[in-house]
């Protein structure tokens, strides 16, 4: 059983309802692709996300096409409202995501919002982003006493193994 | 059997000696009921065109064959196209588009000589699978007449396509609220010759309507209706007043874009070999 969110969504209707009808989708979709692309990390709530996810992924296959294919600007300046942010995808997103096929965008759940509606927020963001990672790698402490036991055992070993050799 | 002996002789004798076709065929068939017990029939001539290269050839792939955008499993697509060649080898499906002329022949066991032959022009072409259908549309007796077939059912016995052309429109419905001379089509039509190679014509004839109202609204843009004369009907305020349901955002929305070509190509190539098994 597909226990993701588009298995919510009925009736093989890929599209979510948004705001107050498609143009109005599209048009949030929009500004939250923008705010994505122009701050690389951003936090909405999860239904949005999930949207913006997909656009943000061909958007970038879009832009792997190149600056100078056609069809790929039309897309660029329809779905960036900050113009600046145009050469940004295409010099600096691009060339970051030439190696990768798909999966340009990791998504996380958030606490729920702190207001009355307590919404579930998650956190989207793409790949290769400046900012510390979203999951930090914790490292175990070494000046436990456990940890500096098993420090001594593994340089016995490593001693034993090089006069042996 | 003296007597045999001495046919068999003339047989030879008559053949050595190059007569007219009437009487070499009455000899050879006389001859080979006495000859043999199984009749041996003449070899065909085999027919190589070396005019027209393999790649030169048109490649069509029909439509149905390409599957839609679904939460399926594709072993049940595979398993069908299987089912589609094996009907094609039966039956030769020539490949036609909306807008060429087609006879087709169905099995009806009310008709006389038990088959009723149907020409017209094809307006639409849906379904995918073994349900694909076809609607040809004709003007008989002053009467419009629009027949929905299935291309894989087993009445069919014979589909021709008497004029191979495309249009400007992938629908056309709009005939129907079109003026009767664009929809009749002879019932006794000729075929009209056309090559396996090179581009497909395309007719840009534009249509002229019947007064409105109309079945739908062909003036608004979702239809994207190419094909008729709008300035003969619709004064230009009502061309802008349907412009209202555009929606610009949908050329540019990519969850609706379904990208075949690569799978086009891929299916092809698996059609063109297995009709060649």
């Amino acid at each position: 059983m597909r226990l993701t969110l588009r298995a919510l969504i009925s009736h093989g209707r890929v599209a979510r309802k948004m705001g107050l009808g498609p143009e109005s989708r599209i048009n949030m979709l929009r500004n939250i692709l923008t705010g994505l692309v122009r701050h690389e990390r951003i936090e909405t709530t999860t239904a949005r996300a999930d949207e913006v996810r997909f656009y943000a992924e061909k958007l970038v296959d879009y832009a792997k096409r190149g600056d100078t294919d056609e069809k790929a600007m039309k897309m660029a300046s329809f779905w960036l409202t900050e113009k600046d942010l145009v050469p940004k995808l295409f010099n600096v997103l691009a060339p970051r995501f030439e190696t990768h096929s798909k999966g340009y965008t990791r998504m996380a759940r958030l606490p729920n919002r702190e207001n009355l509606d307590r919404a579930k927020m998650a956190v989207l963001e793409y790949k290769g982003n400046p900012f510390p990672p979203l999951y930090p790698v914790k490292k175990d402490n070494e000046l436990t006493l456990i940890n500096q036991l098993l420090r001594g055992y593994r340089e016995d070993r490593a001693q034993q193994l090089a006069t042996k050799a | 059997m003296a007597a045999k002996g001495l046919d068999k002789c003339f047989f030879s004798l008559r053949l050595l000696r190059n007569l007219q076709l009437r009487n070499e065929r009455l000899v050879s068939t006389s001859a080979c009921r006495l000859v043999d017990d199984k009749f041996i029939p003449p070899s065909k001539p085999v027919i190589i065109d070396k005019t027209q290269s393999v790649a030169s050839l048109r490649r069509f792939l029909s439509p149905e064959f390409v599957p839609p955008r679904q939460r399926t499993n594709p072993l049940k697509f595979s398993i069908e196209r299987k089912d589609m060649i094996r009907r094609r080898k039966v039956l030769n499906i020539p490949e036609f588009y909306i807008g060429s002329i087609l006879a087709v022949s169905m099995a009806d066991p009310h008709a006389s000589g038990k088959a009723n032959r149907f020409v017209g022009i094809c307006i639409q072409r849906g379904g995918k699978g073994l349900g694909a259908t076809f609607v040809l549309r004709n003007i008989i007796n002053n009467q419009g007449v629009e027949i929905c077939y299935e291309l894989y059912s087993p009445r069919i016995q014979s589909v021709e396509v008497l004029k191979l052309e495309k249009r400007l429109d992938d629908n056309l419905m709009y005939l129907r609220d079109a003026l009767p001379e664009y929809s009749t089509v002879d019932p006794d039509m000729k075929p009209v010759p056309f090559s396996p190679t090179g581009e497909v014509p395309v007719n840009n004839i534009k249509v002229r309507m019947r007064p409105k109202p109309w079945s739908k609204r062909w003036e608004r843009p979702k239809f994207n209706v190419q094909g008729i004369r709008f300035d003969l009907c619709l004064t230009p305020e009502k061309m802008e007043h349907a412009q209202k349901w555009a929606e610009p955002w949908r050329e540019y929305d990519m969850l609706k874009e379904y990208d075949t070509s690569k799978l086009e190509e891929h299916l092809l190539d698996e059609f063109q070999q297995e009709m060649s098994k």
